[in-house]
């Protein structure tokens, strides 16, 4: 168990006062929260890089607050990678294993096993300014986890992938985790993230934890508006994703069907943000793949913008000004379009 | 076809203006390049005392320069990475030297090295140490002149690295000086290279400081600047211009590997 208790630091202009946390063996911890939030101090300061003002860490009950990094068995990975760029791949992968001086040979077996496992076997000779982003950030991660640390942080790693990469990634951090049982902490901005992957979820802001607790908690009932804002999801829902002929792939919700780009086939869930959502009172034309007829079952009202849900065979939500209430005419009752684009709705796995 | 459109008038006279600098320069240089006939200058040039010149000026800018790395690695490192009480200040006097003109540096040096004037000159002597007009002098005052540039590359040079690499390495299982050495400093590499020959040609052609603490005593510590001026003085313009070409090929030479290093350097980490 990684338990962080009353910890408190003072970074040049940042401090997080009196910060408590546990997360419990092979728990997969989602952070949240806006830039400042002091997230990634947190991790770094998890991993040994600063040392708290007040307060320790405790990892399976022994005080690491003032043991080095390089002692903690805490691995760390960063969204911008942070692969040497001097280095191979292989000897990136295989860095933490040569610190520890193991033989030539064993040196080796483990690298390709480790490369074989995030499919990279065949990018072991090149250099990391070669590589792709998803390339990169799998060596990354390879890299981390040949020490088998047992916390692994994770800072935004998906953040700086293109969609469909990030998903297989996603995905493949699933199965890590799964098959190691490790210790993960995991920033993200990214909503499917937590319903992909965490067991639990903390919300940060100004250097406090202001909500923790399991995704559906933090998704469905946010402590604070700041929370619902920051989360910020609202069409939720559960279908079973089939590629058509064209192509295209469409999920199927009960009778509805949600058209959406997505390499993910099966059980998925999918999310779309209100403020995707095209509002018309006349059928709306447009590249846009859906578009949906329902009855408005509810208006609420806060302050300039205003929420309508929509009752369509699925409920959706959408957001707009109350200008645009007002102009379009809409009451409780209307029957209106709702029309977003394929790439608006945000697929994960369950 | 795109039709090209001419300059503006603003545009035309800054252009205009760098075209005129650009020829002006080269006029100047070649006008030095020009002015001995070409076999004056290889007699010049293999005469002993450019030949003495050129050999005590590669030596002690070697050993400065070194000498300026090492002074230099550290005290860039700990400005880039580390908060300590009086950085500010310490930033502020080690800028001091770079604009400060050479000859005050080289007086300031004299006073403080000389053992009629100063304690550390006294206790050298008592040492047996006399630095002053000696090559060592030499040495001493090219260091105190250039080590503030080194310091400067270097500190860029690794303000360009993010810390995070470091990070990385700590939870990898290296030590802060395993992490420095063996992630920092060879992404640093290019950067403290071009550094490395800055330096040394500022050495080969620094003046000032060196007439002031090592005087300008033929075939003792006579450097190429100090062979030129000497010559100069005596109204030998061969030999002066043989010492003078010499430090230009070497200034020339020294701007090209610099901006290549350079730029080796941003292409691989920015």
């Amino acid at each position: 168990m990684l338990e962080i208790d009353s910890l408190s630091i003072q970074l040049g202009e940042f401090s997080f006062t009196d910060l408590n946390l546990k997360v419990n063996d092979g728990e997969y911890c989602i952070i949240l929260g806006p830039t400042g939030a002091g997230k990634t101090i947190l991790l770094e300061t998890i991993a040994g890089i600063h040392y708290p003002k007040n307060g320790r860490i405790l990892l399976n009950g022994k005080d690491i607050t003032q043991t080095p990094p390089e002692k903690r068995g805490i691995g760390m990975v960063y969204q911008d990678y942070m692969l040497f760029p001097h280095m191979t791949v292989a000897e990136n992968i295989g860095f933490g294993l040569k610190e520890r001086g193991v033989s030539k040979k064993e040196w080796h077996a483990a690298v390709r096993d480790i490369a074989k496992t995030f499919g990279i076997s065949h990018l072991l000779e090149r250099y990391p300014k070669t590589l792709s982003g998803g390339e990169q950030q799998r060596t990354a991660i390879a890299r981390s986890l040949l020490l088998r640390p047992s916390v692994l942080l994770l800072d935004e790693p998906l953040s700086a992938l293109d969609t469909i990469t990030r998903e297989r990634l996603r995905d493949e951090l699933k199965a890590i985790h799964k098959e190691t049982g490790m210790t993960i902490l995991h920033i993200t901005h990214h909503f499917e993230d937590i319903y992909a992957l965490a067991n639990r979820v903390v919300v940060m802001r100004e250097g406090t934890i202001v909500q923790e607790g399991t995704p559906d908690m933090i998704m469905h009932h946010p402590v604070s508006d700041f929370i619902a804002n920051f989360t910020g999801m609202e069409n939720i829902f559960t279908g079973d994703a089939v590629v058509t002929q064209s192509g295209i792939v469409e999920i199927h919700i009960g009778t509805t069907i949600i058209r959406t780009v997505t390499e993910l086939t099966g059980r998925v869930h999918a999310g779309i943000r209100p403020e995707d959502m095209i509002i018309s009172t006349e059928p709306f034309t447009s590249s846009a793949q859906n578009s949906f007829f329902g009855v408005v079952t509810e208006i609420i009202d806060s302050g300039v913008y205003s929420k309508i849900v929509v009752e369509a065979g699925i409920i959706l939500t959408a957001v707009l000004t109350r200008q645009s209430i007002q102009r379009l005419g809409i009451t409780f009752g209307s029957m209106v379009w709702l029309t977003f684009k394929a790439t608006s709705v945000h697929v994960f796995s369950e | 076809m795109i039709k090209r459109r001419l300059p503006t008038f603003f545009q035309a006279v800054c252009i205009g203006i760098s075209l005129i600098v650009v020829l002006v320069l080269i006029a100047v240089f070649l006008g030095l390049i020009l002015f001995s006939s070409p076999e004056t200058l290889v007699v010049c040039l293999f005469s002993e005392e450019i030949w003495y010149a050129i050999r005590l000026s590669v030596i002690t800018a070697v050993i400065s320069t070194l000498l300026c790395l090492i002074i230099a690695v550290p005290v860039a490192y700990s400005m880039v990475r580390f908060k300590f009480f009086g950085k500010q200040w310490v930033n502020v006097l080690l800028n001091l030297p770079l604009s400060l003109p050479p000859l005050v540096a080289g007086v300031a040096l004299l006073i403080f090295l000389s053992p009629a004037t100063s304690p550390a000159g006294q206790f050298l002597s008592s040492m047996g140490i006399y630095v002053v007009y000696t090559s060592a002098a030499i040495v001493i005052a090219q260091v105190f002149v250039n080590a503030p540039y080194m310091v400067r590359i270097a500190r860029s040079t690794f303000s360009m690295i993010s810390p995070r690499y470091e990070h990385v390495a700590r939870t990898l299982g290296c030590s802060e000086v395993g992490a420095f050495r063996k992630i920092t400093l060879p992404m640093a590499k290019n950067g403290l290279i071009g550094g490395l020959v800055i330096t040394w040609s500022k050495a080969m052609g620094e003046f000032g400081a060196v007439l002031m603490l090592a005087g300008a005593i033929s075939m003792k510590t006579e450097t190429l600047p100090i062979a030129l001026f000497l010559n100069m003085s005596t109204g030998d313009l061969d030999m002066a211009i043989a010492a003078a070409l010499i430090l230009l090929i070497i200034s020339g030479t020294a701007l090209i590997l610099f901006e290549y290093f350079g730029k080796e350097h941003g292409d691989v980490y920015a």
